[in-house]
């Protein structure tokens, strides 16, 4: 059976502050020198490896594992499942 | 206007009414949404504040008293001690990790704003059973959103309990409380008096999170509650750390005249209550707040409530120092205004009065007319009592496996509990944390109490009992009670049935309270604490916080037993009261009497405590409640690595008291203390002076736990078995989804 590369992604919502963020670029980027750099959001990052006989289908696990899991709360998280490759 | 389509108003049409009359014309959109928010039952109190009447509020160490930000008590020397605890179930029971988070927030800026310093958080929970996925879910969230948040801003976090009911699946209870300590000199009370004072907006950017989220409280939870998102607030607890840092420093410059926190109902309930407080009036420019999103509304300004805001008034001429403060420890504000003497809220908006309203009409809502009505029993055949167990050592294994007796240490060892170096009894050391004044020979001990079991079965002597337990609480670590605040949890006032339980519970609570001379000096009442879809409500439950004074270092008296050969005493008499116990809950017994709480035997075995504690009598107190006297000895003996030899056949107790009762009963009024064998004769002695029934049950041996009644052995357990099977049974129900 093939196997997927599946990023999941978990940030807090667009409209809910993001505390962690906000301070890293308070108090490490801006007060380190890059005046340029406005705005940090943090997040989590999983990367997983999953076996499927299609793309969808790899999608899908994912998507159902997280969902009854619980690793993200729809109520102040989004969670963004992206297929990023087939392994050979 | 187009905002009419996005406000859902909770007011009824009585109360619209009632609205325009008082104000004398119909209120524009934004003065409705304020009403709205502030005549809200989390705001208002409406169904409550006249039951709240009954409750005792005087007394003579009472500083501060019920209905602002927190009660304060003095503990001589000039210093006070301000405490709050309240609830944050709904936000927690739909995002537990920020729920609980922001609930710390909030409590720690209701003792902030008596220019205190919070010194230790407490927390009291309440979930499903663990068996259940959802349940382990906001168990493991709200804890470490309460860690989290309390450990970044350097509180510890030294007392709480946690219960676990199926009772509380969806509708977990999250009460969080807070102490603080300062000098009654620098007192601040939130309220604007003085005209002409300088008001200003401080901390974090106002936005359009958390608009309404105090009638979403005040309301049930149902399918829609995921997506009432903006309800839901993070919490930032860095940003915290500074507000505290900064608030403290400006309130030592003499320049503020008072601080409140921005929680529910955001800047309309502070303005309206600091003002309606002080009897002046205010006036206000929203174009100058620090939003966070642009085109914002003066409705959604007003409502907002964002975290880790603190409204601050100051005289003109303090102004600048104030501000330099702010700006130092790298804060945000706004200077929103000032006060006036015209009594009423005004708020200004691209150069327009946009609302013009007494801040008066806002803070005094209708009185809502509730009706009590008790449930009616669904009659069961009388069964009769559940045989004695045939094997009670493997019983108490059983029990000391069950989640409300099992070790709370997976809970607890995730906070911080001894930063500020005031921690004397930590969590686990006994029946409540004790912190220390540094510099001073005293210290305070502190307890969050209720069983929401006994609770339900008999709502008045339940409320009563959790009264007498957290009492006895801080008494078992030395200290004398001096003052309650609590937080009352139940389901919809409207239902008669959860109106009565209410209505029992403040009664039960008021008897116990007068009978123990101990005043309430602030509280909180969550209602609607069910869900709508089974229309199941929460097992009504009011944590009660109590609060002792230690005016000797050195008779802090911990649960551990010390040495072999040390008298063990029962203080207080045992009765068939297993309605409710653990003990039954294990064996599903359905029936029984919960305890009874008389005012008269808990003075009697909280004088004899008290009194054996000062002449230095005891080396071990430990109240005798959850589980019974089996598992109140199992937890002596594990702290203290020692083992025991008790003869039940000479525990104090009722006639017709069989040795399931004797072990497992709950009964209230209880103590098991040890001291070494010559001074045994004088405790007893003390407890009869007060007339408290004791009795030498038994002594301290080198390792075994054995309980005999008279010559046959009961019960025998090895400590180390005992100890890692309480130990265990938390972390491995919590393996797995």
């Amino acid at each position: 059976m093939p196997s997927f590369n599946v990023e999941i992604i978990i940030e807090n919502k667009k409209m809910a502050r993001d505390p962690e963020g906000e301070t890293i670029t308070r108090d490490l980027i801006n007060r380190g020198g890059f005046q340029s750099i406005t705005n940090v959001r943090t997040g989590k990052y999983l990367k997983l490896s999953v076996k499927a006989e299609k793309k969808e289908e790899a999608e899908h696990i994912v998507r159902e594992m997280s969902n009854s899991l619980r690793i993200y709360n729809p109520v102040v998280h989004t969670c963004s499942i992206r297929i990023k490759s087939e392994e050979l | 206007m187009d905002e009419r389509s996005t406000i859902k108003l909770n007011l009824t049409q009585k109360e619209i009414k009632e609205a325009q009359i008082r104000l004398g014309r119909e209120p524009n959109e934004t003065e409705l949404g304020m009403i709205d928010v502030m005549w809200s039952e989390h705001c208002s109190y409406k169904s409550s504040r006249k039951l709240l009447q009954k409750l005792p509020k005087e007394g003579k160490k009472v500083v501060v008293g019920p209905g602002y930000d927190s009660g304060v008590v003095d503990i001589g020397d000039g210093d006070i001690v301000a405490f709050k605890v309240e609830s944050h179930n709904h936000p927690s029971a739909i995002e537990p990790y920020n729920g609980a988070a922001t609930g710390i927030g909030g409590i720690i800026r209701d003792i902030l704003c008596m220019n205190c310093r919070p010194v230790g958080l407490l927390d009291s929970l309440r979930f499903g059973n663990l068996q259940s996925s959802h349940s382990k879910w906001l168990f493991q969230n709200v804890v470490k959103g309460i860690a989290d948040y309390g450990n970044c801003t350097g509180i510890p976090t030294i007392a709480g309990e946690v219960e676990f009911d199926e009772s509380f699946e969806t509708n977990c209870l999250v009460n969080v409380g807070c102490l603080g300590f300062g000098k009654l000199k620098d007192l601040k009370l939130g309220r604007m008096d003085n005209p002409g004072d300088i008001i200003i907006l401080v901390g974090g950017s106002t936005g359009r999170d958390g608009i309404h989220g105090v009638t979403f409280a005040s309301r049930v939870i149902g399918e829609e509650s995921e997506l009432d998102r903006p309800a839901v607030q993070i919490g930032d607890p860095f940003v915290k750390k500074l507000a505290i840092e900064a608030t403290l420093e400006a309130l030592r410059t003499g320049k503020v005249t008072a601080v409140k926190d921005l929680g529910g109902g955001g800047l309309t309930c502070a303005l309206s209550e600091m003002s309606s407080k002080g009897n002046s009036g205010l006036e206000i420019d929203l174009n100058v707040i620090h939003v966070r999103e642009g085109k914002m509304t003066p409705y959604e300004i007003l409502l907002s409530e964002s975290q880790e805001r603190l409204l601050f008034t100051v005289i003109p001429e303090g102004q600048r120092k104030v501000l330099e403060i702010f700006e130092r420890w790298g804060l945000s504000y706004s200077i929103i205004g000032k006060v006036t003497h015209t009594g009423n809220l005004v708020a200004k908006y691209n150069g327009r009065i946009i609302v013009n309203i007494p801040a008066k009409l806002l803070t005094n809502s209708p009185l809502a007319v509730r009706v009590a009505k008790k449930p009616k029993i669904k009659s069961k055949k009388s069964i009769s009592r559940p045989a004695i167990p045939s094997n009670i050592s493997k019983t108490i294994f059983h029990l000391l496996q069950t989640a409300n007796i099992a070790s709370k240490d997976i809970i607890y060892r995730q906070y911080d509990h001894e930063v500020g170096v005031r921690t004397v009894l930590k969590p686990g050391d006994s029946d409540a944390a004790v912190l220390r004044l540094i510099g001073k020979n005293k210290a305070v001990a502190i307890k969050a109490d209720c069983n929401s079991v006994h609770c339900f079965l008999d709502p008045y002597n339940g409320h009563a009992s959790a009264v007498a337990e957290a009492a006895r609480n801080v008494v078992a670590t030395g200290a004398e009670p001096i003052a309650i605040t609590d937080c009352c949890n139940f389901g919809n006032p409207e239902n008669p049935n959860v109106y009565w339980q209410f209505r029992q519970a403040i009664n039960g609570m008021s008897y116990m309270l007068k009978g123990l001379k101990i005043p309430c000096v602030g509280g909180n009442v969550s209602f609607y604490n069910e869900d709508e879809t089974t229309g199941n409500a929460v097992k009504p439950s009011t944590t009660i916080v109590m609060l002792g004074l230690i005016e000797d270092l050195k008779l802090i008296t911990n649960i551990a037993l010390k040495r072999t050969g040390q008298s063990i005493i029962m203080i207080g008499k045992t009765y068939s009261e297993l309605g409710g116990s653990q003990y039954y809950r294990l064996i599903d017994f359905p029936k029984g009497k919960p305890p009874n709480a008389v005012v008269s035997r808990e003075n009697a075995s909280i004088r004899s405590i008290i009194e054996a504690i000062r002449n230095g009598y005891l080396t071990a107190a430990h109240d005798c409640s959850r589980g019974g006297i089996s598992i109140t000895l199992a937890e002596m003996a594990i702290k203290g690595n020692l083992g025991l030899k008790i003869d039940a056949k000479l525990i104090p107790r009722n006639i017709k008291v069989r040795i399931d009762d004797l072990l497992f009963s709950e009964s209230n009024a209880r103590f098991i203390v040890t001291t070494p064998k010559p001074l045994a004769r004088k405790v007893l002695r003390l407890a009869r002076k007060n007339g408290a029934p004791a009795a030498i049950i038994g002594e301290v041996s080198s390792d075994n736990y054995e309980i005999t009644w008279g010559k046959k052995r009961i019960a025998w357990n090895s400590i180390d078995q005992m100890r890692e099977t309480w130990e265990r049974a938390i972390p491995e129900a919590m393996v797995g989804p």
